[in-house]
Formats: structure tokens, sequence, C-alpha cells
């Protein structure tokens, strides 16, 4: 926008040279001036309000007793009545708890997993190795949950490969897959397998965007490796981590659905219950209806805003620049 | 980078964004304050029979009789061998139309190029039926959300167990079914002669109400699937394996014990049992549909009952004692690959896999028997088995049709309904000869692979509407067998007490029955105790199983008086 605020040149006036700095362009001046760019935009701005500002416009069915087969307009509305009825359910919660749980885990484990993985992709010279390893760390990401939970079955579980192989040494079946103690390190190990390769990408563009001359110059310092990445390498992709780290608090209570709700009778209910298959169960299987999970989908939105402009605000007083430039 | 800022937490900007937010708050609170209650969600109850309005019944008479005679719904009677197929409808109609019925599928699903297809269009007498076919696992769930925004083609085919994941199921029927009413009312036997030979309670059970609490808004909304009796579900025990074991087939849940602690070997990978999740309450007394019976006055829930413990103790006993396969809580096995294997030797299923069984292992060659076990029971009570009460499924059609697509599609519909040995039930169910079957040494048609793909395919036109009579067919030896295992049982049948009532029970109701089924898989796989039960009972009642009662209590009066 500081495209828009630049200074007109001075006017002369006779004699006396007086300097007219015009502030604001008029609005017709503007559309004439940016037409190709706002043109540019246009694509976006109509998946955004087809995608998203639509469907969030209808949020306000959290507020009625809304039936789709009723005109929009005949819906009563009850208020918050359906913000009681998910505050007061007693196994919203334990649903809450459950998802900052993994969200947090998710965080402190998987974030730094990503990035530790893009700097040993980044330091790998050897093309075929790279290529190797970018393929065996990336692509379970297209994986569904559906064949990431078989195969860890498979492999883990009860009757599965290990347990197998136990039992020919003379040990017990393994109880991994079907222990709710040890299911977060069960999660762990499957956000890691499916989601951390995919992390480790923008982590990648991010770390190829520092200039080569900086380690050259380091290393004829006589810098070590460890201390090259300790003070270009992070440096140089700190700005990309904040930046993610904000907008994946903002998502903290998007936990997912799939992995939970295909584990659940494995471990139970109590252990894998998030709050997306609270709502599935409440207002898909218990028949509550669009506006329960509405309400409940509208409450997490609102907890999400809420954190990203906490996070953002520390991180613009911890000096970064967040998700956008202070100006 | 910016620098740090050293400015107050309430800046200016943020005031304003503040100030909006509580500016819009205030402009809704007036909105909010003249609200009312949630009153969706409570619950409904539907008279299903005594109307005035629906088809004439007309006998449609059979072609052939069957050679085993049962005493039917229960005990159906049956074919052991095949009859010469005879047309069932002599003036075949002149139709052009193309129908999308949106249907479940389990498997793959077949290709519309397939000649089945096209032969069943021009048999029917020129309708096209185009099947769009959605996941059946999930199904019942996302025909919510296909029905609410009204894409679901010409029409869809539900089963009767998919309407409990629906919020209000009567909602929806009268907001996006075709009222079938006015068309169907009276006697259409000269149109439709074997709709009109579909038994009176079938399409009985097909009327919904515009209005719940006025029996008088009360109309026609499906076209009723078959109406099956006796016991929908069994389970399986390879025979061959018992007594490969010296086993004899269980007659009580004490003998089951014994003989699953004989056969289970956990170390070397075989196990008694798959999944008991569903159906083995039946074997301790406790009551099928929702749960309710009715015991010294009032209704009372299965989890309120003494013998709900014996059941959880019958299954968490069978885990501690590694008679289960110990992945089944995965939720990832094969049951039916795993019990033709002889891994596990008990299989729970649909009694469709007795056929299943005998038609998979045929073809792959790998052979075994099974058989279904008896009316079983506990502690040396009177057994009890759930059979089926009503018609298997419905096929709705859109409410946008005109007049003319509703009586072309009935005009298929009557087609569908012809019963065995008839021409059309052969080339529905079997497809045609040469091409998708050939007959047996004993007549009887054998599928051939692609007969197995594309014609036996769970859900076709075959479930598109009900036969005038439902027989058992099959392998001679299975009918035979099945014959007398549903007269074995029969006496045993449970009584609904809902007869004559579709009741839908109140959300709460619905969510309390999920809790409770979570809890139960806690304590059948050892993530809680027995001890645990009285609460769980105690939060069920809190949640929605008073609410329950209440409702169901309400329905019941209203149809005993």
């Amino acid at each position: 926008m500081a495209a828009l605020q630049t200074s007109a040149p001075p006017a002369p006036s006779g004699g006396r040279e007086r300097v007219r700095i015009r502030n604001k362009r008029t609005v017709a001046q503007r559309l004439r001036h940016d037409w190709p760019l706002l043109l540019l935009t246009l694509p976006a701005l109509a998946q955004l309000a087809v995608f998203f500002y639509w469907p969030s416009a209808w949020n306000i069915i959290a507020f009625m007793d809304y039936s789709p087969h009723r005109p929009f307009w005949e819906n009563p509305f009850v208020g918050f009545a359906w913000f009681e009825r998910l505050f007061a359910n007693p196994y919203f919660l334990p649903a809450l708890l459950n998802t900052l749980k993994y969200a947090f885990a998710n965080l402190l484990f998987l974030f730094p997993l990503s990035i530790v993985l893009a700097l040993v992709m980044h330091s790998v010279i050897s093309t075929k190795v790279r290529s190797l390893f970018q393929s065996v760390v990336y692509l379970p990401y297209f994986f569904s949950w559906v064949l990431v939970v078989t195969v860890f079955v498979q492999v883990l579980g009860s009757d599965g490969l290990v347990s197998n192989w136990l039992l020919g040494f003379g040990g017990d079946r393994m109880t991994f897959t079907s222990d709710p103690d040890s299911f977060l390190f069960l999660a762990w190990l499957q956000w890691a397998w499916k989601d951390a390769g995919w992390g480790m990408i923008i982590f990648l563009a991010a770390l190829a965007s520092i200039n080569p001359s900086l380690y050259e110059a380091a290393a004829v310092d006589g810098a070590s490796r460890w201390r090259r990445m300790w003070h270009i390498t992070l440096p140089g992709i700190r700005p990309v981590i904040v930046l993610l780290l904000i907008l994946h608090i903002g998502g903290i209570l998007n936990v997912g659905f799939e992995q939970y709700q295909l584990q659940r009778n494995a471990v139970g209910f109590q252990t894998t219950e998030v709050l997306d298959t609270f709502v599935y169960y409440r207002s898909v299987i218990g028949t509550d209806g669009p506006s329960f999970g509405t309400a409940a989908g509208l409450f997490k939105g609102v907890i999400g805003l809420i954190l990203v402009l906490v996070a953002n605000n520390v991180a613009h007083r911890l000096g970064e620049q967040g998700i956008y430039q202070k100006s | 980078m910016a620098t740090p800022s050293d400015r107050s937490p309430l800046r200016r900007r943020s005031l304003f964004k503040v100030a909006g937010l509580g500016a819009a708050g205030a402009a809704g609170l007036p909105l909010i304050a003249a609200c009312g209650d949630i009153e969706s969600g409570g619950g409904t109850s539907q008279a299903t029979d005594g109307f005035d309005f629906l088809p004439t019944y007309k006998e449609w008479p059979l072609p052939v009789e069957p050679d085993l005679v049962g005493e039917p719904p229960n005990h159906p009677s049956g074919f052991t061998t095949y009859p010469d197929p005879v047309p069932a409808i002599e003036a075949v109609p002149s139709n052009s139309g193309t129908f999308e019925i949106t249907v479940p599928m389990w498997g793959e699903a077949p290709s519309s190029d397939d000649p089945y297809f096209a032969a069943i269009a021009e048999a029917s007498g020129g309708t096209t039926v185009n099947l769009r076919q959605a996941d059946g696992n999930t199904f019942a769930e996302t025909s919510v959300q296909w029905l609410n925004a009204n894409e679901f083609g010409d029409g869809i085919m539900l089963f009767s167990w998919m309407l409990f994941a629906h919020p209000n199921f009567q909602e929806t029927v009268v907001n996006s079914f075709y009222d079938l009413t006015d068309i169907v009312k009276g006697d259409i036997s000269e149109r439709w002669p074997l709709l009109a030979g579909l038994p009176t309670a079938s399409w009985g059970q097909s009327v919904w109400s515009k209005d719940p609490a006025d029996p008088e808004t009360a109309r026609v909304f499906g076209i009723p699937g078959s109406f099956s009796g006796g016991p929908g579900n069994a389970m399986f025990a390879r025979t061959d394996l018992l007594e490969a074991a010296g086993q004899a087939m269980p007659t009580t849940v004490e003998e089951l014990l014994d003989v699953a602690r004989a056969v289970s070997d956990d170390a070397n990978g075989r196990w008694a049992f798959g999944g008991t999740d569903y159906l083995t309450p039946q074997w301790f007394g406790l009551a099928g549909g929702d749960g309710w019976a009715y015991i010294d006055g009032k209704l009372v829930h299965n989890c309120e009952r003494p013998e709900y413990t014996e059941w959880l103790e019958f299954r968490r006993t069978i885990w501690d004692e590694k008679l289960v396969h110990p992945d089944l809580p995965s939720g990832t096995l094969d049951g039916q690959a795993l019990h033709k294997a002889g891994t596990i030797v008990f299989q729970l299923d649909g009694i469709s896999w007795w056929q299943g069984f005998i038609d998979q292992t045929t073809a792959e060659g790998t052979g075994g028997t099974i058989a279904p076990l008896g009316a079983l029971s506990a502690k040396g009570r009177e057994p009890l088995v759930h059979v089926n009460t009503g018609v298997d499924s419905w096929t709705f059609l859109n409410k946008d049709l005109s007049k003319e697509q509703v009586e072309e599609f009935l005009d298929f519909a009557n087609f569908c309904s012809a019963p065995y040995g008839t021409t059309e039930y052969e080339l529905i169910n079997y497809g045609i000869e040469g091409t998708h079957f050939t007959y047996g040494a004993d007549g009887t048609p054998v599928f051939n692979e692609l007969g197995t793909s594309v014609v036996q395919a769970p859900v076709n036109h075959k479930t598109m509407s009900g036969h005038v009579q439902q027989f058992l067919t099959g392998t001679p030896e299975m009918v035979q067998a099945r014959f007398e295992y549903n007269a074995s049982v029969k006496d045993f049948a449970e009584v609904n007490i809902f007869e004559g009532m579709r009741v839908e029970g109140p959300a709460d109701f619905k969510s309390a029955g999920q809790v409770l089924i979570d809890q139960q898989n806690d304590i059948a796989f050892g993530r809680a105790d027995l001890s645990a039960i009285p609460e769980m009972v105690e939060t069920w009642k809190a949640n929605g199983g008073e609410t329950g009662r209440e409702h169901y209590t309400a329905a019941y009066d209203k149809l005993h008086g």
C-alpha cells in the first residue's frame, strides 16, 4: 500500500516554490493506476468469497434452531442455547483438554522435527541421496489416515509383524496400538511418519533463500558446521519459523478427525475424543444437528482467532515480523 | 525486521477492532434477547398401520409354490430346486425415461456399461435406472447431507437401519420426497399388480406424517423393500474346524465358552471370536432395537438390567482369556477373510454370510463348512432371538419429479417386485445366461466371474422394491439347513413391543446411547472395570436415558392404551 502514498512532484508557482504534498489520490485515480493489479486479485477474491466468506456468514445458524427444510427466515433464533448445551455437555471439557493436549504435543514434537528434517536435507550434498531422502519422508503425507492406521496395526499391532516376531522368540504380543497410556507416543509416531516430511518443504524453501556467500565467508573465517547453522541458517529461517508457528497456533484446535476416529475403538473414546470427534458423535451420530456443530465450530474459530492475535502480538514484541509487517 | 513495540497493548487500531466487535455484539443482543428454546431433536413417533389410503392388497398368484413351506415372516418358505422361470408381467409398458437413483455400495462398483443394466432397461419396458453408488460404510451419515442439499438425484435407497443416522428423518421425508399417496391409493392392481401384492404392512411402514402431532397428515412417501422376517444376523461356526477339534456345536453360553477355550490358540494365531458386540446381547435376554423392554409395568433399558452386567462380563472374559482376535479393537480386521482362513472360528455376521461363505470358498477352492449357532442362552434361561421386524429398505423419489415420472418409476418398481420363479427375478438376480451365469447340474444358476462382480452386488435393482413374497433361495443344502434353523429358533423370536409404530428417539437419548457403546467397549477390551457399570448407567440416565424413557413410554402408552 506504500505505492499509493508516494509524494507528488513539487509544483512550480512563480517566484516562490511551494511544495505541496498530496497524501491521497482519489479512488478513481487509484483504480486507473492499479487496475491491472486489482484484476489479478479478482480470482483470489472470488475464491475467498465463495468458499470462505459466504460459508462463514452461515455461522449465524449457531444462534438458530436451524432446519434446512424451512425457509431461512423461519428458523427461530435461540440465542446462545446451543453454546449453553455445548458447554454443559459433560464430555465437552474432556474433549477440549484432549484437543489441547494433542495440539501442543504436535507443536512441541512435530514442528521442530520438520525443521530438523529440513536442516538434514539441506546439508545433504548428493542429489541421489537427497531425492531418496525426500521421497521417503515426503510421500507418506499423501497416504490417507486409514492407510496410516492400518500400516501401524499391521506392523505394531497385537497380531502384527513385530508381535509375531516377538512370539517367535518366546516373547509376548505387543499391545502398543491398543494401549491408551501410550497413545500419545503412537500418535506422535504417526504424525512424524505422515506429516513431518510435508512440514519440511516450506523450511527447505526458506533455507534456499539464504545467501550462500554467508556460508562461504563464515567457512573462510573458520566457523564450524555447527556455528554456521546456529549463526546463519537458523537466523535466516527464523521469520518463516515464527510465521508458521503463529499460523499453527491459530489452528491449534484443528487437530484432525480421522486419526482419532479410526483409533477410537482401539484405545477408547476417553483417549481419542477431540473436539472434532465430539462434534461428529453429537451432531451427526447423536443427531443434534447442524446448529450444534456450527456452534462448536464457531467456538473453535474464536479461540483460534484469539490465539493468532496473541501470538502475533508476542512476535511483534519480540521483534519478529509475525504474520504481517508492522508499519 | 520490525523493532519491538513499546506501545500499550490496546492501541488505536486494536481499539477500533474491539469497538467494532462490541458494536456487532451489541447490535445482536436485542436479537438474541428475543430468542426461544431449542425445539428440534425431541424425537417422533409414527403409527404404521390402520390407514385407509394404502394400496389395496391383492394377492399375486405365484407361478410356482415353494417346496419348503414355512410360517412367514419369521420362518419363511424356501426353494431347494430351481423352477423354470415364467414371465411375471404380461403387458410390458412402453417407457423411455432415465432415472438416477443413489444407492449404497459395499465393494467395487460395477461398470454401468455392462450388458446387465441394458438388459434390465429393455426387459422393464425401456426405463433406464442408473445407479449412483456411494460407499455403504458411510452412506447413512453422508446421506443426511445429500438429502439436506437435495442432491440425491431422482431418488435414494435407504435401509431401515440407516434412518437412525438422520437427525429428524420425519422432517426430511415430508420435505424431500415425493408424496406417493394419490398415485398408489386404492386398487393399483391393474397397472402395478406386483406392487399391489406387497404386504399391506410394508406400505404401512412407508407412511410418515407431515405433522407428527396430527395423524390426519399421514402420507405414503416410500416404495417399500422386502418384508423379511426371521433372524437377520447370526454367529456362524466353522463346523469343520469344530469337528476336527473334537468339539460339538454349543447349545448354551456356558458350552460356547468351553468350546471357545478349546479351539483358541493365541500363540499360534487362532481365536474363537472376531466381533461380539451385536447379537450377543440376545444370549442374555437383552432387548433388540433401541434396547427397551416392558418389565413390571414400565419400560426398562438394557443397561438397567442385571443381564447387562452378565453380557459385559462375558465379553470381558473372552477378551481376558485371549479368545478374541487381539486386533479386533483396531477395526481393521476383515472378519470374513479370517473366518474363511480359519483364523477365527466363530464369525458374527449378517445371515447372508451363510450363502456368501459357500459361494466364496467354492470359487476359491478353499473349502470349509459353516452353520449358525442356535438359540443360545445363559444360566438356563429361556432363549431370545432378535428378528427382523419390518421392511428392509425404502426407495424414496425426489419431490421434484413429475407425476408421469413417478408413475413410470412405479412401472419399474413393479418389475423389480417379481418373485422367485419369474424371468424378471432371474434377470435381476442372476443376470444374462451365458454372460453372467450358467445353469449348474441341478439347474440352479451359477455365477461366473463377471456375474459375481456385477450382478451379485448387495444393492442394485434387486433391492429397488420388495418382492411380493420373500423366500429362502440359494444352494439347496444351505436352503434346507437355513429352513431348519429358522424353524428351530422361531419360537424364541422377540416380540416387538412397538409393533405398529415407528419411534425415533430424542437426540439426547441417541447421544447418551453412543457414549454407552463407547463405555461398553472400554469394559469389553479391558480399559475399564465391570465395577464402572453403575456409574455408566447413572451417566446414561442423566444425559438422555430418562428423556428417552419418557419419550418411548409416551409412544408405548399411545400404542397400548
